[in-house]
Formats: structure tokens, C-alpha cells, sequence
């Protein structure tokens, strides 16, 4: 998604802008901009990479600017569609992430008063409605603009000869980093965190102005505090620390984020959400929301919780949730996003509290729009994530949900205690699989000589197949869908043949007979089988072509298993392929457009 | 004064097998710690923060434990040696990347602070080179004066002698020496015929090498001693703690149980109710200590669990282990053969990571255990076992 940073103080604000700017590229882009209010206001922006722009530009002298990432919404990506964008006069600069929705009504309006737009996006609209209000008062021509505007935004104001920025936000992200005689603006916190630890989260319908010395923020005309946090995270773990890629680094960060999470959440005497008490209150009384990734951790925990509460919760994605037209009462929700800041997870997450029920998110980012929605959060501890595809933020959702559904289970104590110990057993088994990652990357050059496969899985490791399909498609552009291997039949059997392998998941679980079965069904059809088996189990040796063995674990943590593997060969196909894997093309981080 | 340093730290440590199967011989924890960080806190201290590392061997765990080195205080860059021959070769990846005077160190000596306090000023080129009762497996370095004449290998020869710490202070000129040459040593002797003026300076800090896994122990014992007492978290009325013992974060210390300093247990653990930890024991974060168990001069890596009842004197046990009660590891005299050769060495029982021993097993001593090895209930285990055996 679009990406916004601003800087007032008194270094060069060019050099600032573009390493926050450098920070901000995981949430993915097409173009980028920015500028600096030295003499006049100066804007260089262009359909580049942040590096290629500072290679590019002229040295722009001024202390105060603002910069953007563009993603595009409204208009293709170029030159002119790129922020930030300028009033007639040149002396107002915006940059804007969001989606105005009447901004036909409004630039027509416009057009009629005498303005002249230069580019095809619903962000222009925006300096010009400011300049038309704009006498003397930079806040209260903002405040009128904004008030005009109907949709997301969060934007940074630039005007000429003002030592000040003013900012906004409303249904897009947007923070403040403090610093000494010098205050930082930017869409999240690790485009600041070279410069301050030191943050203040906005809140919906917040409008504020910065100097280089305070914040002053207001809501509905009227001053407000907003408390100052402290980040945990450093700058380290947002650097790739020796790796070639985020991704990879992130999935070799995976049995230290089990372990933290595990950590943390024994810490945690109480726990957050009584879903048992959902449990009571009838049959239909809880749902699982999600989108992408977060979906596929969403699809397993309803196995987790259906195991474990013996309640049968209901899953949506939350983008189509938004279309039924009413909210069957609930009691409990819980909405699972990583950045929380997922638009449609968002959406339906008010739409659910406003009918009333207890809304539970699940997210990794601390103080996120997700977290001040919900009624309760269980934050996960990955840490940031900075490859577009995610990992192990999905590995920490999964614990989470874990964790949810053993704490609050009512199996004895016993069972309870041998999955607590088999839970940390989990981080080893992980580091196990990465220490083999050659024997993975083996097969992933194999498999990169194709342009379509097939990942088939049962029960729990149903979601994982989805998700193992997705990893794949989406850093290594090979077409991959997965399914319920019982489905196999009904349809995708007709595309199967030499040129179409097939990603066998197997548990030695009530599953493993049915799925030997496939995979010789499968074999039949002369596709090649890849299967991830348990270590030792030769029938599956026997009939599928390679097998990726893992370490023996649970049935329930299979998923935790099979998905990392899935992920090292996702990572290493896309690398053979020579993809551009930390950034892959058309996707971005956090999705924050329905 | 040296502003910066190469680390190489990308050998593997074969004679340290098991232990060196998953990660360098580096990253091998003693006192809770790898010997790497021990380097890098050494530099830090004597304000050296940028660090270059030759990685090569299982390089994604110096990756993964050190980041780009913020949380020490330093700025780590790392380059990776593709195949690992030799030293030279090693030193020679950081061409470019360093400039003017720098110091080189192996990561796999575990040293201190002091140890390199004074050298940090030396002219280069220069080698710091220490008195040791012991000179059988390293380079005796031969003087006139301060002047190096020679450093060699000497075998079977081991009177107490100077030797070659690995640790040097170079220039750039060192570069035009390493051709062929595989060892740092003989570049040096190269240098030092063709004319140029290798100094020798001596250190009486800590300076400890690990070469042989029972080696773990006795570093560990040496570091330990040294530990600053400290409590992170929390012990049960009834729990007794005796001597310097650091307790970790979290850490629970059930009822009626003693911890017998010096120790370091790690943080999230769970020891006891009625567990005893005697001398010179290290544990990791989150391991389980179940009651009635007793370990004594042990190292316990993270995520272990020990069921109750276990006795465990003289060994090793490495990360990820699941071993079910009434495990024994006995200690006693004993001959270890590694790849040709005999040690007579008292230890007690050598295990890899991820094991998986049932219950009432019990480990002769000298017994070394291969990662990931599975071990039914009631098995009596000696000699050496390779990776991922069975034992039924």
C-alpha cells in the first residue's frame, strides 16, 4: 500500500525522507516522491525505485518535507500520478494514502471554481480543496478540506514559508516519531526507527500540527492527548542481518518467534478472551475473520478450536463478510491481521462491534487500528515483517491460536501438559527443518522448471496446502492452487499430467491412509508427487517421487511443521526463478483498500 | 589504536562433533553464551565496534544470534567464505573491506576484555601470543627480543612453551603475502624471510580454546566463575540458593530446591520442586528441570526438558532435548576416541540436539550421543552413536 513519511527539523530533509522512504518499501510500490519546502516548495517524484530516485534528484536544500510510496489506485503508474501533489500555485504539497470516494463530484467542482489538475488521481484533489480554503491558517484550511472529503486518508500537508506540517488520518495508518528539536511523520514505525524509539500512534479523525519543537493534536475542533510509546523493536531486526532476503531471514527467525511468543504468553497469568464463555452462551457463537495468509491461520485455528472447545466456530474471509447485509449475533469474533490494518478486516470488525459482539483481534503490530477497534487484542510477537510474503507472522498467528484454544480447553490436565511440552519441543523441531533447508532447495530447483502445481493436504493441513499454494504463486509466479485432497477429483484431476506436479501434505494422523490413496490416484495420472512426510514413513516413500521428511510432531502442530517447509520451498523456487522475492510484483504488506 | 576488527569465524569445529553438526564451533554456548559473543564483547569493551565476520559454516546461526550487532554495541558486516581453506584464505575475503590497521581474532577462543587490552595499541604487524602449560596443539612462536622468528607446529613435543593466540594486528600490506598459503602462521613466517618485522607481544588474559566436546565442560567451569551473581526471576519459598548463581527472566525456582553456585540458569525456565543444581552447571532459556533430578558440572542447552528423577553429572546436553525420568548419566574415567585418537578424560555423558531418550535410560560414561537420536525406555547406551539412530 501507499506509504507516507514527513520530517521538520533542522538537518537536510532530503536524505531523511528517502531512508524512511527506503524503510516504507515492503508495504510494496510502483512510484515514489518527495518535497522539500526550501525557498520554494520543490517536488521530485517519478515511477522508480526509492534508490533510483535519490540517485536521480537534484539535491534539494530545506529542512522540512514530505515523502511518498505510491501504489496505485487511481491512475497508471507514472511520473505525474506520483506523489506528492501540488495546488495551482505550487505553494501547498500533499501526500496522501487512502481512497477518496467522491472525488469525481469533487475535482469537477473544482475544475468549475477556476483549478487546474495535472494527474488522474483522487489525491490531487486534496491541495487544491486546502488552497481554497487556505487563508493565513494551514490547520483550519486542512480541517475544511477534510471535512469535503468522503474515504480514507492519512495525509501530510507542505506549504510554503510555514514551519509546520499538518497531518491527518482517518481509516489509514498513520504516527508520529519524536525527536530532539526534530519530529518525524510516517505510515508505520519502521520507517522512523533509525531516527526515534520514541512514537505517538494517531487516532481516527485526529488532525495535527507539528513543528520542529511540539505536536498539537486535535478531534472534532477540541485539543487532545495522545500518550507517548516507547517502540521494543530496534533497528537490527529491521535489517536483513546478513541474509540475502527478508524472507529468508524471517523464516529462519521462526523458532526464536515461537519461543518469545511461548514466553510471553506463560508470562500472561490472565487470559484475554474467556471464549469457554462463548462457548455457553450457544451453539453458533463464534467467528473467525481474516484475509489472505491470516485467512489460512484463521482455517487452522478453526480445526484448533473445534479440537480443543469443541465449539464449531465459523470462518469468513473478511472481505466477503462485509456483503452479508446483517450480523447474526455472536458472542465472540476474533480478527486476525497481521499489520492490523487490513481495510476489510477493519470493516467488518466495526460492522461487528456496532451489532454488539465481543470483538477479539490478533495482530503484530502494537497500538494498529485492528488493536483499538477490538474489545480485547492477543498482540503475536514476530517482530516486524518486512518481506512482503508473510511468514512468520504466520507462524505466530498459529501459536496464538494455540495458545487460545489450550489455555481455555477444557481436556484434562494431563493431555494439557503433553501438549505443553510438545509446544516446546516446537522451536527445535523448526530449527531441524532449517538445518536440512538443502535438502529442501533441492527440490526446489526441480520444481522451478514448472509452470503449474498442485498442493493437496487433509484436515488440518487442508489450510496448509492453501497456504503452500499461495507462498508459491506469490514469489515465484508459478501458477499453484491448493486443495482438499478429497477434491482432487472433482475437477483438477483433468489438469494433471507430467507437466503439472503435485505437493502431497502428509500427517500420520486419521488422515495419512486417505492421502496415500491420493497420491497414488495422483501418480496414476503420471504427475509428479513431491510429498512432506514424516521421517520414516516408507509408505509414502514408496509411492511418491521425493519426499521432504520432517520431524515427528503432534498431529495438532503439523501445520507449524509442513508450512515452514512449504515456505523454504516456495523461497527457493522464486529464487531459482529469479524473482525478486522480498518485493514480488503487483502485491503489497498490508492491504489498507478494500 | 585499532578501530576495527575481522572475526573468522567460518570454520566448523570437526572434532566437536556432535555439537558442530548444526552450528559452527563458534556459536557453541559456554556459561550461556557463544564463544563469538565472548570475542565481540572483548572488541566492544576496548572499543572496537566495527567488526567484520568471515562467515562460511552454518553461517545463518552467527546471523540469527548476532543481527547486524546493535544489541552489543557494535556494527557487524558480514562476508561469507564459500569454501572454508584455511585462515589466509579467510583474511583474505575482508580485502576492501577493511582499511589502514586492523585486528584479526578467531571466533572460536573464548576471550576477555583484558585479554587484548593492550595489544589494541601494538604497531602492526603483530601477534599476541600467550604462555601455556600445554603446547601440543598450537603454533609455538620462537623470539629474539620482541621480534618473531618463527611460529611452528609442534607435535608430541609439549613442554610449557609461548604460543600463537590466532590473534593478530595487521595492515593492509598482509595482503600481498597470502598467495597460496592456507594458515595465517605461514604467511607470517613468509613475511618474516622475505625481511619484514613481525613483533610478538604476550597477554596474561583469559584465552581459551575448545577443541574436544568434554572441552565444553571445563571452559564452562573457568567462565562461571566469573559471573556476577543476579536474579531475574523468581524462587519459591523453601527453594535455597547458595554461591554466585545468575537466574534468567521468568525463571521459576520450585520449593526444595538447591542451586549450588556457581551456575547460570537461563531465562523461562522451570526448575524443580526438590531439584538439585550443583557446581559449574550452565542452563539455556526455557528448559524444564522436573523434580527430584540432581545435575552437577553439566552444560544444558535451551529448550531441554529433563523428566524427574535424573541424575546428570560431567556432560553435555544440547539444545531441543526431550528425556523422559529417571535418565542417568554417570561420570567416571573413561577412553574417548576422536577420529584416530585416544583421550583418557573423566566425563559423563556427550548428547546432540533434538534427542528423544524414553525413560530409565542410562549413559555409560564417555557415551556421545548423535543429533536427533531416538532412544526407547530402559536402553543402556555407550560408545559413540551417529546422527538420528535408533535404539530400540
Amino acid at each position: 500500500m501507499c506509504g507516507i513519511v514527513g520530517y521538520i527539523g533542522n538537518k537536510q530533509a532530503q536524505p531523511i525522507l528517502l531512508g524512511c522512504l527506503e524503510k516504507l518499501e515492503y508495504r510494496g510500490y510502483d512510484s515514489c516522491g518527495v518535497a522539500i519546502a526550501g525557498k520554494d516548495i520543490e517536488v521530485y517524484k517519478d515511477a522508480i525505485r526509492v534508490k533510483m530516485l535519490g540517485e536521480v534528484s537534484p539535491k534539494l536544500n530545506g529542512t522540512t518535507g514530505i515523502g511518498h510510496t505510491r501504489w496505485a489506485t487511481h491512475g497508471v503508474p507514472s511520473q505525474i500520478n506520483a506523489h506528492p501533489h501540488l495546488d495551482c500555485s505550487g505553494n501547498i504539497a500533499v501526500v496522501h494514502n487512502g481512497v477518496i470516494n467522491n472525488c469525481q463530484e469533487l475535482k469537477a467542482r473544482l475544475i468549475r471554481e477556476g483549478h487546474t489538475f495535472t494527474s488522474e488521481t483522487d489525491t490531487e484533489v486534496i491541495p487544491h480543496l486546502i488552497e481554497k480554503y487556505y487563508h493565513g491558517n494551514l490547520e483550519e484550511a486542512t480541517a475544511a478540506a477534510l471535512d469535503d472529503i468522503d474515504g480514507s486518508y492519512a495525509i501530510i500537508v507542505l506549504a510554503k514559508d510555514r514551519a509546520e506540517l499538518v497531518v491527518a488520518r482517518k481509516d489509514s495508518p498513520l504516527i508520529l516519531g519524536l525527536g530532539d528539536r526534530e519530529n518525524y511523520i510516517a505510515s508505520d514505525v519502521p520507517a522512523i526507527l533509525d531516527h526515534t524509539d520514541r512514537v505517538v500512534y494517531l487516532e481516527d479523525g485526529d488532525l495535527a500540527v507539528i513543528t520542529r519543537n511540539e505536536i498539537k493534536i486535535k478531534q472534532n475542533g477540541s485539543d487532545v492527548r495522545r500518550d507517548e510509546q516507547k517502540v521494543s523493536w530496534n533497528v537490527e531486526e529491521a535489517q536483513k542481518a546478513g541474509y540475502e532476503h527478508f524472507m529468508l531471514k524471517e523464516i529462519h527467525e521462526q523458532p526464536k518467534v515461537i519461543r518469545n511468543t511461548l514466553a510471553e504468553y506463560t508470562r500472561a497469568t490472565e487470559h484475554p478472551v474467556d471464549l469457554l464463555g462463548a462457548r455457553d452462551t450457544g451453539t453458533d457463537s463464534m467467528l473467525l475473520l481474516a484475509c489472505g495468509t491470516s485467512y489460512h491461520a484463521a482455517m487452522i485455528g478453526k480445526y484448533i478450536i473445534r479440537e480443543l472447545l469443541k465449539i464449531p466456530p465459523r470462518i469468513e474471509i473478511a472481505s466477503e463478510f462485509n456483503y452479508y447485509s446483517d450480523v447474526l449475533s455472536r458472542a465472540v469474533a476474533i480478527a486476525i491481521t497481521q499489520s492490523g490494518e487490513t481495510a476489510d478486516t477493519l470493516k467488518a470488525m466495526k460492522k461487528l462491534k456496532e451489532a454488539g459482539c465481543r470483538v477479539l483481534a490478533v495482530t503484530n503490530v502494537v497500538g494498529s487500528t485492528a488493536s483499538r477497534i477490538a474489545n480485547e487484542t492477543i498482540y503475536t510477537r514476530a517482530g516486524p515483517e518486512m518481506s512482503v510474503a508473510a511468514t512468520k507472522s504466520f507462524t505466530a498467528q498459529l501459536m496464538a491460536l494455540y495458545w487460545l484454544g489450550i489455555t481455555q480447553s477444557r481436556i484434562d490436565a494431563r493431555k494439557l501438559a503433553s501438549l505443553l511440552t510438545e509446544l516446546r519441543q516446537l522451536p527445535g523441531k523448526v530449527q531441524q527443518i532449517l538445518d536440512d533447508e538443502a535438502i529442501i532447495a533441492k527440490q526446489a530447483r526441480n520444481l522451478s522448471r514448472f509452470e503449474n502445481v498442485f498442493f493437496i493436504g487433509r484436515g488440518i493441513n487442508y489450510p496448509v496446502a492453501l497456504e503452500g499454494a499461495l507462498k508459491l504463486k506469490e514469489i515465484s509466479y508459478i501458477h499453484a492452487e491448493g486443495y482438499a485432497s478429497g477434491e482432487l477429483k472433482h475437477g483438477p484431476f483433468a489438469l494433471l499430467g507430467e507437466s503439472s506436479p503435485v505437493i502431497a501434505i502428509v500427517s500420520k494422523d486419521n488422515t495419512h491412509d486417505a492421502m496415500l490413496t491420493n497420491i497414488k490416484e495422483v501418480k496414476a495420472r503420471r504427475s509428479p508427487v513431491i510429498a512432506l512426510a514424516e521421517e520414516g514413513d516408507e509408505a509414502i516413500e514408496e509411492v511418491a517421487d521425493a519426499v521432504i521428511s520432517l520431524p515427528r510432531v503432534e498431529s495438532l502442530f503439523s501445520p507449524v511443521v509442513n508450512t515452514v517447509a512449504l515456505q523454504l520451498l516456495a523461497y527457493y523456487t522464486a529464487k531459482e526463478r529469479g524473482c525478486p522475492i522480498d518485493f514480488p510484483r503487483n502485491l503489497a504488506k498490508s492491504v489498507t483498500v478494500e | 589504536m585499532m578501530k576495527q576488527a575481522v572475526i573468522l569465524a567460518a570454520g566448523e569445529g570437526q572434532r566437536l562433533r556432535p555439537f558442530t553438526v548444526t552450528k559452527p564451533k563458534t556459536m557453541i554456548a559456554i556459561a550461556g553464551k557463544p564463544i563469538l559473543q565472548y570475542v565481540i564483547e572483548a572488541l566492544a569493551r576496548n572499543g572496537i565496534r566495527n567488526i567484520i565476520i568471515i562467515v562460511g559454516y552454518r553461517k545463518e546461526q552467527v546471523f540469527n544470534y548476532l543481527g547486524a550487532g546493535e544489541k552489543f554495541g557494535v556494527n557487524i558486516v558480514y562476508i561469507t567464505q564459500e569454501k572454508q581453506l584455511g585462515t589466509a584464505h579467510a583474511l583474505i575475503q575482508a580485502k576492501g573491506a577493511v582499511q589502514d590497521e586492523f585486528l584479526v581474532l578467531p571466533g572460536d577462543n573464548l576471550i576477555e576484555a583484558n585479554t587484548i587490552a593492550r595489544f589494541i595499541t601494538a604497531k602492526p604487524q603483530a601477534v599476541l601470543v600467550k604462555k601455556v602449560e600445554n603446547t601440543a596443539r598450537y603454533g609455538v612462536v620462537t623470539t629474539d627480543g620482541d621480534m618473531v622468528r618463527s611460529i611452528e607446529e609442534r607435535t608430541g613435543d609439549t613442554e610449557c612453551d609461548i604460543i600463537n593466540t590466532g590473534i593478530y594486528a595487521f595492515d593492509e600490506r598482509i595482503f600481498d603475502f597470502i598467495e597460496a598459503e592456507l594458515a595465517i602462521p605461514d604467511v607470517i613466517n613468509n613475511m618474516i624471510a622475505q625481511g619484514s618485522a613481525v613483533s610478538a607481544q604476550e597477554t596474561e588474559g583469559t584465552w581459551l580454546d575448545v577443541v574436544y566436546p568434554w572441552d565444553i565442560l571445563s571452559l564452562n567451569n573457568a567462565i562461571l566463575r566469573q559471573i556476577p551473581p543476579s536474579l531475574g526471576g523468581t524462587i519459591e519459598a523453601g527453594a535455597y540458593v547458595k554461591g554466585t548463581v545468575s537466574i534468567g527472566k521468568d525463571t521459576i525456582i520450585h520449593s526444595n530446591s538447591y542451586v549450588f553456585g556457581p551456575a547460570v540458569i537461563g531465562e523461562n525456565c522451570e526448575i524443580g520442586p526438590n531439584v538439585c543444581i550443583l557446581p559449574a552447571t550452565s542452563i539455556g532459556d526455557n528448559v524444564v528441570i522436573s523434580p527430584l533430578s540432581s545435575i552437577e558440572n553439566s552444560v544444558i542447552g535451551k529448550d531441554v526438558n529433563i523428566g524427574p528423577g535424573s541424575i546428570i553429572e560431567d556432560s553435555v546436553i544440547d539444545e531441543s532435548c526431550l528425556i523422559q525420568g529417571r535418565f542417568t548419566a554417570c561420570s567416571d574415567e573413561t577412553e574417548v576416541r576422536i577420529n584416530d585418537e585416544l583421550h583418557q578424560v573423566k566425563i559423563g555423558a556427550m548428547l546432540g540436539v533434538g534427542c528423544n531418550l524414553k525413560s530409565n535410560v542410562v549413559a555409560q560414561p564417555g557415551v556421545i550421543i548423535g543429533n536427533y537420536s531416538q532412544v526407547q525406555a530402559m536402553k543402556l547406551l555407550s560408545g559413540r552413536l551417529p546422527d538420528k539412530s535408533t535404539v530400540f
